[in-house]
């Protein structure tokens, strides 16, 4: 009970304390506001890449693609894990508008019922969010081709990150261009030309929140793909998208995936082309989008660790506040000392007034924080509205609201740290509180 | 000589104090090296504009070339403004490099010499860098076929672990090798609809690029600017460019000179090409640093935001500085009554603990410049430091741009950092001192 009274005591009465709770606070805010966005940010994109290619990738980088993939995903589907399961042709496109516009593509070729039976492919329509089947079909001529754009292609943000849409999909014809790929990878050249190009009109927009699909990505029924990009008989595909039913955790139903694949390989290993099958991967989603998600995660990484520098400077107040009470109340100890208090009180003392420091800090610097992440949108705003300053550019980052969300873990993380930062910090006074011997302290004349 | 003494004593005695010149030194090392490598970037970012497209570049209005670009060449280059200028057309396209590699690429019509002399091209050629003559598209041993230059992250990728690609490899599997380009433009057939006009280019690859900018080795393929033209544009007889490119002689402002430039180009355009005042007026000429003027000011905004943020955190610094020099005050208060009671004045006690803050600030910042200097010059090795220790690989040119990190010392911020470290130590050191000066001799020595 004396301990509790003594650090109330010291917290009141010995000003300087404050100071530290202070340094504590700020950079308990600092790194609140800080972590909370840059989670949020991470979060936010992985989650999109997450809907967006689904649980397992089982898929190669050779354009040239892999045949027997319809048998495939019926075993797949025997097996009880697969809520959904798509085939993809992927590949490269020149795009020439009917106003002369003209880019270079990625082109996906894919069945829109299946795809977002496997992914969040229809929730990022526009025009068709209830009526995936209708994806490819134009409103103003259902009967010719149609395709998807991703949404940067075809509208504009605005200076908030908004799109303007329309009530209807621009009446535009768009002409894609490929090399059709021979099962060997070759050319195919014995057609009367090298390319093949067909015209599809617009048909709606994909809206899926990662910045190089919505700029790069035009989508198109996945036979018109196999006829623009596939030459030969057999039908192949780049990739299978697969979502895997609730309850199955993502290693084992990739893991299991893998061994279906690999048994399915060997199955297929003296069938014609059964050699493409081999520079398939079964991959999670995680590995599949590390080379886009790996970097946000490490600058996130590096973040924190700035922040840890700049916080050993925390632990410098916390050390000196420390110092400067333990010399001060040198008689207290001797007195505590000299009635039976054993060391293991005094260090406890100490160190239980660094952690009320520590929490007092903390919840301070928490609270805020909070105040703060609950009106950033709000404040944003209002910089914009006045001063034309905005954190991110909208129309260059592909942002929305900024997140404010606190996590419990990342609130967790922070308090714990700042909390140990402090018992750290009082370490060393602490046992030198502990080492002072009653008889040298209480001496007539001592200070 | 006295405050000399009794700061000397103090450092001595109170080794405590240098946990303050720890504390500065970090704040300053870190926001040195924050503001040195946002700032080598945006340069970086800047710079590789200027060696790609030259200091200005004059763009033909959509859908329309410049004719007759040898006699504005020709024009451009008799100004006094302008060291080189170049031409070249673009288009895009999809290249096949055998066995199902198909990618998408840019395609430029370039002359290479001329370019050479305009931007920093040459340089960037794996093969042809260290050539004494001008670069070429010549083909060794086959002097009708089409030679191209080719990026090199078309050809390959680079190392996963450490981002580095096997240029030897790349350069004894891929020279010589033949490759195709499709491209093409949009014509008005004769049903009067328009439609794309395909084109296939064959070519063989004779050197290859390394700008060690991401952007261009990943996506761009050279061919000589007459076969691009003559694929694209059959029938035009003189020949087109897209682009121009232009040096400008050292000492020449590039804001400067774009005024100047134009005039040119209107009267070339008005006598030579009879274009419409409507289409001179389209035609775009900016520098290379107003075209990526958007980027920069997003880079530096971004810059300031963690600038301000790492520098309210640092705020405890003053904390730091206040709490040692309160300690100081009270423990030296002896010290202080002995001097006032010898004559001493109160601002010389104020003198005494406020030059103590300002020489912790000079030895703090001076410690955290030198040390941001060190981590800012060293950066690259401190990556590859990390990679090799926690197989953490942070710099990728895919995701930064640029192969290497930005390692230019950004002296400007470093000597602003030094100097706000210095000014906040001398205000954590201000109220001890004024608490200082108010020691009265006659309280702290009555018992003495």
């Amino acid at each position: 009970m004396y301990k509790l009274t003594l650090i109330a005591r010291y917290l009141v009465k010995r000003r300087i304390t404050h100071f530290a709770m202070a340094a504590v606070t700020l950079c308990v805010f600092a790194v609140m506001v800080v972590m909370t966005v840059m989670t949020g940010l991470v979060g936010d994109f992985k989650k999109r890449n997450h809907a967006f290619f689904g649980d397992c990738i089982i898929g190669t980088e050779s354009l040239v693609g892999f045949p027997y993939y319809e048998e495939f995903m019926a075993r797949a589907e025997g097996t009880g894990l697969v809520e959904g399961i798509s085939p993809v042709v992927k590949s490269y496109a020149i795009l020439n508008a009917d106003t002369g516009y003209e880019d270079n593509v990625e082109l996906l070729g894919l069945d829109p019922v299946r795809h977002s039976r496997a992914t969040s492919f229809g929730r990022t329509l526009y025009f068709h969010p209830d009526r995936v089947e209708k994806a490819f079909e134009p409103m103003y001529d259902p009967n010719a081709p149609g395709c998807v754009l991703g949404i940067d292609r075809i509208l504009q943000r605005d200076a908030r990150g908004r799109y303007v849409h329309y009530d209807r999909p621009f009446q535009i014809g768009l002409a894609l261009t490929c090399f059709p790929l021979t099962a060997k990878g070759a050319l195919a050249e014995a057609a009367t030309t090298l390319v093949r190009t067909k015209r599809f009109l617009y048909s709606d927009n994909s809206h899926s929140g990662i910045a190089r699909v919505d700029t790069d990505y035009v989508y198109i029924s996945l036979d018109e793909a196999q006829g623009l990009c596939m030459a030969g008989e057999e039908k192949r595909v780049t990739a299978l998208h697969v979502k895997f039913r609730p309850g199955v955790g993502l290693e084992e139903g990739c893991r299991r995936m893998a061994d279906l694949w690999r048994q399915f390989r060997s199955d297929k290993a003296t069938a014609p082309h059964g050699v493409l099958l081999d520079t398939v991967s079964v991959q999670s989603w995680r590995t599949y989008r590390r080379a886009t998600v790996a970097p946000m995660e490490q600058e996130q990484l590096l973040l924190s660790l700035m922040f840890v520098l700049v916080g050993v400077t925390t632990v410098f107040v916390v050390f000196v506040v420390f110092y400067m009470i333990v010399n001060s109340k040198r008689k207290d100890i001797g007195v505590l000392k000299s009635v039976g208090a054993s060391n293991t009180s005094v260090l406890a003392l100490f160190q239980g007034f660094a952690f009320g420091i520590g929490a007092i800090g903390a919840g301070a610097g928490v609270l805020f924080a909070w105040l703060f992440l609950s009106r950033i949108n709000a404040i944003e705003e209002w910089l914009y509205r006045n001063f034309n300053f905005q954190i991110w550019d909208r129309s260059i980052y592909v942002i929305g609201d900024i997140p404010s969300r606190v996590e419990f873990p990342v609130l967790a993380v922070i308090v714990s740290c700042a909390i140990l930062a402090c018992l750290f910090g009082a370490l060393v006074p602490s046992y030198l509180a502990v080492r002072l011997r009653p008889v040298e302290t209480l001496h007539a004349g001592r200070p | 000589m006295l405050k000399l003494f009794l700061w000397l004593k103090y450092v001595r005695k109170r080794r405590i104090i240098l946990l303050s010149v720890v504390a500065v030194a970090l704040s300053v090392a870190l926001l040195i090296a924050v503001a040195s490598l946002f700032t080598g970037f945006i340069a970086a970012f800047e710079r590789s504009a200027a060696e790609t497209v030259g200091d200005i570049l004059l763009r033909a209005p959509e859908g329309i070339r410049f004719e007759k670009y040898p006699a504005l060449l020709e024009r451009l280059e008799e100004s006094d403004l302008v060291e080189a200028a170049t031409a070249s057309l673009s288009a895009e396209g999809l290249v096949h490099l055998g066995g199902g590699n198909v990618r998408p690429v840019v395609i430029w019509g370039i002359e290479p010499g001329r370019r050479s002399r305009a931007m920093e091209f040459k340089e960037t050629l794996i093969s042809q860098r260290h050539a004494a003559q001008e670069p070429s598209f010549a083909v060794p041993g086959a002097p009708g076929e089409t030679g191209g230059f080719v990026g090199i992250g078309v050809l390959a990728k680079p190392d996963e672990q450490t981002d580095q690609y096997d240029q030897d490899a790349i350069r004894r599997e891929r020279i010589n090798q033949q490759a195709r380009l499709i491209t093409g433009t949009m014509e008005l057939k004769p049903t009067g609809e328009r439609g794309p006009r395909r084109r296939t280019i064959t070519f063989r690859i004779v050197d290859i690029v390394f700008a060690g900018v991401y952007l261009f080795d990943s996506s761009f393929v050279y061919i000589p600017i007459e076969v691009l033209q003559r694929e694209l544009y059959p029938q035009e007889k003189d020949p087109v460019a897209t682009h121009i490119n232009v040096k400008l002689k050292p000492g020449v402002a590039a804001e400067a000179a774009v005024e100047p430039l134009r005039g040119i180009w209107q009267a070339f355009a008005t006598r030579e090409l009879n274009w419409s005042s409507m289409a001179i007026d389209l035609t775009a000429i900016r520098t290379a640093r107003e075209m990526q003027r958007i980027y920069v000011g997003e880079f530096e905004k971004q810059k300031r935001i963690l600038e301000i943020t790492f520098s309210a955190v640092s705020v405890s610094v003053v904390v730091l500085v206040f709490c040692i020099f309160h300690m100081m005050v009270r423990l030296k208060q002896k010290d202080m009554a002995i001097l006032k009671s010898c004559g001493a004045a109160s601002s010389s006690v104020v003198g005494l603990f406020l030059g103590f803050g300002v020489s912790v600030g000079v030895a703090g910042s001076g410690l955290g410049t030198a040390l941001g200097y060190l981590i800012t010059r060293h950066i690259n090795q401190v990556e590859e430091g990390i990679r090799l220790l926690f197989g953490l690989k942070l710099w990728r040119s895919s995701v930064y741009m640029f192969d290497r990190i930005p390692n230019e010392v950004d002296w400007s911020s470093a000597l602003l950092y030094a100097a706000l470290a210095l000014t906040a130590a001398a205000v954590g050191a201000l109220l001890p001192a004024v608490a200082a000066a108010r020691t009265r001799p006659v309280e702290v020595l009555r018992h003495e």
